[in-house]
């Protein structure tokens, strides 16, 4: 028995009786154990998923009903809460907070019979590009350990990658579950603004940020958008998906479909992303799809409007950390209010503490108007812009990253450097856009993805084109 | 390098984030070079653009009534003490 299997051929090897879920499950452990000592996907691990896995069989072998997932094992990034588990963040303000209730897609998927594995490692609240940031320690790329493996949603995409879950959601802000799934070779959605439900995430950038699906296919992706998209009465930011079936047409192609080209994203990139695109481009064109370049001059201006209007969010989602009502173990005794509140939140590692700085800088008095109110205006224009493209082409592509993984450390202290591996990404971010990374090519063993990316509520389309252009790819297994 | 963050800027603004900074160098430095990566935005021509403010009707917002949650969360709290929770004396 294989762990390199994908979810819709998990279901259907369980179905027909040739593995049982106790037997992957106990494997996946066993594999976890085995790599996630050097990888370090995991901040946790569930240790009663054997037994979850047995109930499972049971309901099986009685022909009782049992949800879609058949005891997958499904990883959340450690910002999603997960009743009665430890939900850090990656953060030592969080260190011993374990949430008292489900967000809404675990309980949408627990509800399937899927397993929880374990929570996945991050950047300190999603706050960063490669896991560096986690106050747990960073996780390493399966296809080269010396090598970061993106982030902030890192973790998820290492455990996918390394076989170590079928499965993982994260969350996309900036590009968080794109950019390290195009880093570990696997798929990574940010589906509409919208459409996944975000309570029980646990909140940095409100108005954009969005939980997303690492998988190995871009099917796995359709199947879990069959779980958990759609209104939620928690969330007054959900949309009516009308049940939409992610998974029927899914093999629909792109014939006959305009595909445009953003040329603000592929300037500038390293030579084998740039070439991986052209090569992208090229398939598509062999799929009958119509290639056209496009312009969108306010992408040049996107990734400073994320992070002011991310680090303004920021600084006020984060202000509930006190350590009084939920946090670390930090005795009240001796101090007065607020010294107590400032040494607390001293535990906020390096790159939060900047971000909260910036995030009562950019919108203060005398500030405003320079930073964050010309921050909301790029988000409008540019989504106008890209709007006015998106009548005229149905999808838009690019190169996720513009540049190759690269080693730890490399960018570290460059905060510039950092922010413009997010370039291509955040648009989708700002204008509530659904884009996926899907895995295409290797340049000396270091992966490559390609973006495509669609018109709101047509996340459907991109999951078409997005498998149209998988079908094309000849991938070689994680040599872990 | 035109300082446009000071070191007394970060205080006063560490101090309203409520934020304990012990060493100014990193982050001045830091955090200066993000502001200035920001001062792209005076190149964007945005003088003509309006800002849209995005508007909900009452009735499409959830209704405002208590959900009884079945565990009294308040239990799980830190500093749960009886019926409140302890927080540090204010001076």
């Amino acid at each position: 028995m294989s762990l390199a299997i994908s979810a819709v051929d998990y279901v259907t090897e369980i179905k027909n009786g040739n593995i049982t879920v106790e037997e992957f499950i106990s494997k996946t452990i066993e594999r976890i154990k085995k790599i996630d000592g050097k990888l370090h996907a995991f901040l946790s691990v569930n240790e009663n998923a054997i037994i979850q896995a047995k109930e499972i069989d049971r309901k099986i072998k009685a022909n009782e009903n049992v949800g879609k997932c058949m005891g997958m094992p499904i990883s959340f990034k450690d910002n999603i809460c997960v009743k009665g588990s430890k939900t850090t963040c990656a953060s030592k303000v969080l260190e011993d907070f374990v949430s008292p209730y489900d967000a809404t897609v675990v309980t949408k998927l627990k509800s399937e019979d899927a397993i929880i594995i374990g929570k996945t490692n991050m950047d300190e609240f999603a706050m960063g590009f490669t896991t560096e940031f986690s106050a747990f320690g960073p996780s390493r790329n399966p296809w080269n350990s010396e090598y970061v493996p993106g982030g902030s949603s890192g973790g998820s995409a290492v455990a996918v990658s390394a076989l170590e879950s079928i499965a993982s959601l994260g969350s996309d802000t900036g590009g968080s579950v794109r950019n390290p799934a195009s880093f570990c070779s696997v798929v990574g959605f940010k589906p509409t603004y919208g459409l996944i439900s975000r309570y029980g995430l646990i909140s940095y950038s409100n108005s954009i940020e969005q939980i997303g699906p690492l998988t190995r296919t871009v099917k796995d992706t359709a199947f879990l958008l069959n779980i958990i998209a759609g209104i939620d009465s928690n969330d007054n930011t959900t949309v009516d998906n009308k049940e939409e079936n992610y998974l029927n047409d899914i093999d629909a192609g792109v014939e006959g479909k305009t595909i445009g080209i953003i040329s603000q994203m592929t300037k500038g990139v390293d030579k084998e992303v740039s070439s991986a695109t052209k090569n992208a481009v090229s398939q598509f064109e062999k799929l009958g799809a119509k290639i056209e370049e496009v312009s969108i001059d306010m992408v040049e201006y996107s990734v400073a409007s994320y992070y002011i209007i991310t680090a303004t969010e920021a600084g006020s989602n984060l202000a509930r950390y006190d350590n009084i009502r939920y946090g670390f173990d930090f005795d009240l005794e001796g101090y007065e209010f607020n010294s107590y509140i400032s040494k607390a939140r001293k535990n906020f590692g390096p790159e939060v503490t900047r971000r909260m700085i910036l995030g009562g800088f950019v919108p203060s008095a005398g500030h405003a108007g320079k930073y964050f109110l010309k921050a909301l205006k790029v988000k409008n224009k540019l989504t106008s812009e890209i709007n006015d493209v998106l009548k005229k082409v149905d999808l838009l592509v690019a190169p996720t990253v513009p540049i190759l993984p690269f080693k730890f450390g490399e960018k570290i202290d460059d905060p510039v450097a950092l922010f413009l591996i997010d370039f291509n990404t955040v648009t989708a971010n700002l204008t509530g856009k659904p884009a996926i990374s899907v895995p295409f090519e290797l340049s000396n063993g270091l992966p490559i993805g390609i973006q495509i990316l669609g018109k709101e509520m047509q996340d459907k389309l991109v999951l078409q084109a997005a498998h149209a252009l998988e079908k094309t790819t000849n991938l070689p297994e994680v040599p872990v | 390098m035109n300082q446009l963050v000071s070191k007394e800027e970060i205080d006063r603004v560490a101090k309203l984030m409520r934020i304990e900074i012990d060493d100014h160098v990193v982050h001045i430095d830091r955090v200066q070079k993000m502001i200035e990566y920001f001062d792209i935005l005076d190149k964007a021509g945005l003088e003509s653009e309006e800002l849209i403010i995005q508007e909900q009707k009452f009735e499409d917002l959830r209704e405002d009534k208590h959900i009884p949650y079945n565990e009294k969360l308040i239990d799980k709290l830190k500093n749960y003490k009886n019926s409140y929770v302890r927080a540090p004396k204010m001076v």
